[in-house]
């Protein structure tokens, strides 16, 4: 609580420089150009894996409200696929960990101006996004899916209307898929998970396409409502990322992959998270081991 | 009331992260009125300078603040200024730097009309009683014009403390986000906990907001 | 920043433009007409309804719209009444604008002298009569600086309509960065489109507020 006090004062200070610094810059020299930081300065830069280790945190950015990948708890606490693996990031590294909450439209955002070392969020490997992140090796498989109401349910994108809309989540491969691929089919967006899937149980949407894993996890767990299609597009992965040329962290994080894969360490991840929610059926399909995706 | 999802606030410790992302709201207003006070006298008293260009400059900042949502200076603030300038700013950081902008120049054009509306005579009468001009500025005018502003202020906090909802936005988890964790960690058990939650969040809201600004109403009457 | 870039999301925000004058618009339009019904209410102190109308404004001034919406758009469809986003746009728009709106034309009202109407009772107007004739052109000019101050209040509060999927401004620019993290690009249309919005209605607005000064007092 100190610490945060601290902080907070040192950020109201921040401010009180900043603005007052704005305010007398204007008030005084109008004739000097600023606009030569404008174009240097673009990325927040990084840190690197011995700065990570020497300020003793890591900054890991996760979903607050994907369950069953990346939740909170009822405690309060941090759990999931995706958070039981960063817990072993951070004890393997030796350092604490901040979760910071995303939202699937900030993930490139977060990493780019350095908010976050790395982004454990459901993260699929795509070509657009391997332009401005960096991914480390894989730790699950991902395709996309549809789920509609049990009483009109789409099997094919074919069957959707020209009036009616498919719920998907901004910033998700959803999203950027059906944008290309299916220009035609009105989208619904939202900005988080909580809200997307309150809108599609309130009946605002005719379907909700996403990543597979979750249309599922979506249709086992609330009545009513079936996976039309289940897979769709691309079979894609779901990797860490972190800041393009953060060599040291990518490198670091590589290394983990493999050798958590020595002890099964994903076969665990999904007993202790995922096993409620999709039974044994769906281990093998799911988990990818050791950064090797199985063809 | 199962059925509406009320019980889900009972489970666990969400009903008190719900009021610590309450408090997270609470405390990003009362810092940044404290500093846009500060700010906003300064910037206040520039205002009835008379030079063109200061005035100019405070013109269009002010115009800006008016015409500009709080949620764009945040984006603008969290993501914009890592982009351009290359500061890192956390989301608090620029939430209370947003906060401040918006809360200086608000106060400031307060502080303006208040110092305004203060008859030219009291300027005369301190200067008859051989005042200096900071004597004047300091026992006569400032008191008035602090009186004036206090209730302004109080209602700028609840207009702050609403504002917060938006922190949301650029990743702060404050009640908003809690309550939506909630809704999402016991989807299966109670399905309709939307109801609930958010209507316990909005009640919340009220619960903060409404006596501070009964507060601040009741003190604009006894001073006015 | 990428000039190619920023042709290509033009037309994108022209849309969002549309959209959000269009619910903006609506919102406002039900809010100049909830608040004009609650400042008549309570200017009249009519019984029972005094108290209702009294109890929306202190709950809807009090609250963010962002809650509001959430609550209607999330929350109300669970026991039952589900409305479409568009919908709940203009209408928490309207409820929110309706309770500042009651409170500008109030003060208006308030400020005609009993004097005033009682003139125009003894001249042989009826109570509407002197109402509609009397007081309304006058509260309203009275009005005119908070009413202009509310619009643009809600204007700028349309920012929010993005978290219940309605494609406004802020959306698009959220959504383009999310898709393709070109965020200077972005922010930098988001901007230029909200003056785009705003400027005009500030400038007019200006003009107006001198006008009806100019009818209140002369110069």
């Amino acid at each position: 609580m100190k610490n945060n006090l601290l902080k907070k004062i040192v950020a109201g200070l921040l401010t009180v420089t900043l603005t007052g610094a704005f305010l007398s810059g204007c008030g005084k020299t109008t004739d000097v150009d600023n606009g030569t930081s404008n174009a240097e300065a673009k990325t927040a830069g990084y840190r690197t894996l011995d700065e990570i280790k020497e300020s003793g945190y890591i900054n890991i950015g996760v979903f607050s409200d994907k369950s069953p990948f990346g939740y909170v708890d009822e405690n309060g606490e941090y759990a999931g696929y995706d958070v039981y693996f960063a817990e072993q990031i951070g004890k393997d590294l030796g350092v604490d960990i901040n979760y910071v909450s995303t939202e699937a439209a900030n993930r490139i955002e977060y990493l780019q101006t350095g908010k976050v070392d790395i982004i454990l969020a459901n993260f699929t490997v795509t070509e657009e996004r391997a332009q401005e992140v960096d991914f480390a090796l894989p730790y699950m498989n991902v395709a996309l899916g549809v789920v509609s109401p049990e009483d009109a349910v789409i099997t094919d994108l074919s069957q959707i209307g020209a009036d009616d809309e498919v719920i998907v989540i901004s910033g998700t491969t959803a999203e950027t898929y059906l944008t290309k691929n299916y220009p035609d089919i009105k989208l619904q967006k939202y900005d988080a998970y909580a809200e997307a899937k309150t809108a599609f149980e309130n009946g605002n949407g005719v379907a909700w396409a996403n990543d597979n894993t979750e249309v599922i996890a979506f249709a086992i767990e609330n009545e009513g409502f079936e996976v039309g299609i289940s897979s769709l597009g691309s079979a894609d992965t779901i990797a860490p990322a972190v800041t393009k040329g953060n060599d040291s962290l990518l490198q670091w994080l590589n290394d983990e992959i493999e050798s958590l894969g020595a002890d099964n360490f994903f076969h665990k991840d999904y007993e202790a998270t995922l096993l409620d929610t999709y039974g044994k059926d769906y281990e093998d399909t799911l988990v990818v081991e050791g950064g090797k995706v199985e063809e | 009331m199962q059925n509406l999802g009320i019980d889900v606030l009972f489970k666990g410790t969400n009903f008190l992260r719900l009021l610590q992302g309450l408090w997270v709201s609470v405390e990003i207003s009362l810092i940044s009125v404290a500093i846009s006070i500060v700010l906003g006298l300064v910037v206040g008293a520039l205002m009835t300078s008379e030079n063109k260009l200061l005035k100019a400059i405070l013109k269009i900042y002010l115009e800006i603040v008016r015409i500009m949502p709080q949620m764009v200076l945040l984006f603008l603030a969290y993501f914009g200024t890592t982009r351009v300038f290359g500061w890192n700013l956390t989301a608090e950081a620029a939430a209370i730097f947003v906060f401040c902008f918006w809360g200086t120049a608000e106060m400031g054009d307060l502080v303006r009309g208040s110092i305004k509306s203060i008859p030219v005579i009291q300027y005369e009468s301190a200067a008859a009683l051989g005042m200096n001009r900071w004597q004047t500025h300091f026992y006569i005018i400032m008191p008035q014009t602090l009186r004036r502003l206090i209730p302004l202020s109080i209602n700028l906090i609840t207009r702050m403390i609403k504002t917060t909802s938006l922190v949301m936005m650029i990743g702060m988890v404050e009640v908003l986000k809690v309550a939506q964790q909630i809704i999402e960690a016991n989807r299966r058990t109670s399905p309709n906990a939307a109801f609930g939650v958010f209507g316990v969040v909005f009640l919340l809201y009220f619960i903060i907001c409404w006596p501070i600004s009964r507060f601040a109403a009741y003190l604009e009457k006894r001073w006015a | 920043m990428d000039t190619n870039v920023i042709t290509e999301y033009l037309p994108l925000f022209w849309d969002a433009l549309v959209i959000t004058l269009k619910i903006g618009w609506q919102g406002i339009a039900v809010a100049f007409v909830l608040g004009l019904l609650d400042a008549a209410i309570l200017h009249f102190q009519i019984p029972v309804l005094k108290r209702m109308v009294g109890a929306y404004i202190e709950l809807f001034r009090n609250t963010p719209l962002l809650v509001q919406l959430f609550f209607i758009y999330f929350a109300l469809p669970k026991v039952g009444l589900s409305l479409s986003a568009e919908t709940c746009g203009w209408l928490g728009l309207g409820l929110l604008g309706g309770a500042y709106m009651a409170e500008s034309f109030r003060s208006g009202l308030d400020a005609i002298s009993q004097i005033q109407v009682e003139s125009a009772l003894s001249l042989g107007m009826s109570k509407g009569q002197a109402f509609y004739h009397v007081i309304l052109p006058q509260a309203v000019s009275i009005s005119v600086p908070g009413l202009l101050a509310n619009v643009i209040f809600l204007l700028k509060e349309t920012s929010v309509f993005s978290t219940i999927s309605l494609m406004d401004l802020m959306f698009t620019a959220k959504d383009l960065i999310g898709m393709y993290a070109k965020t200077t690009e972005s922010l930098f249309l988001l901007v230029v489109f909200y003056l785009i919005m705003l400027l005009p209605v500030s400038f007019f607005g200006t003009i107006l507020e001198r006008r009806v000064r100019h009818a209140e007092f002369g110069d």
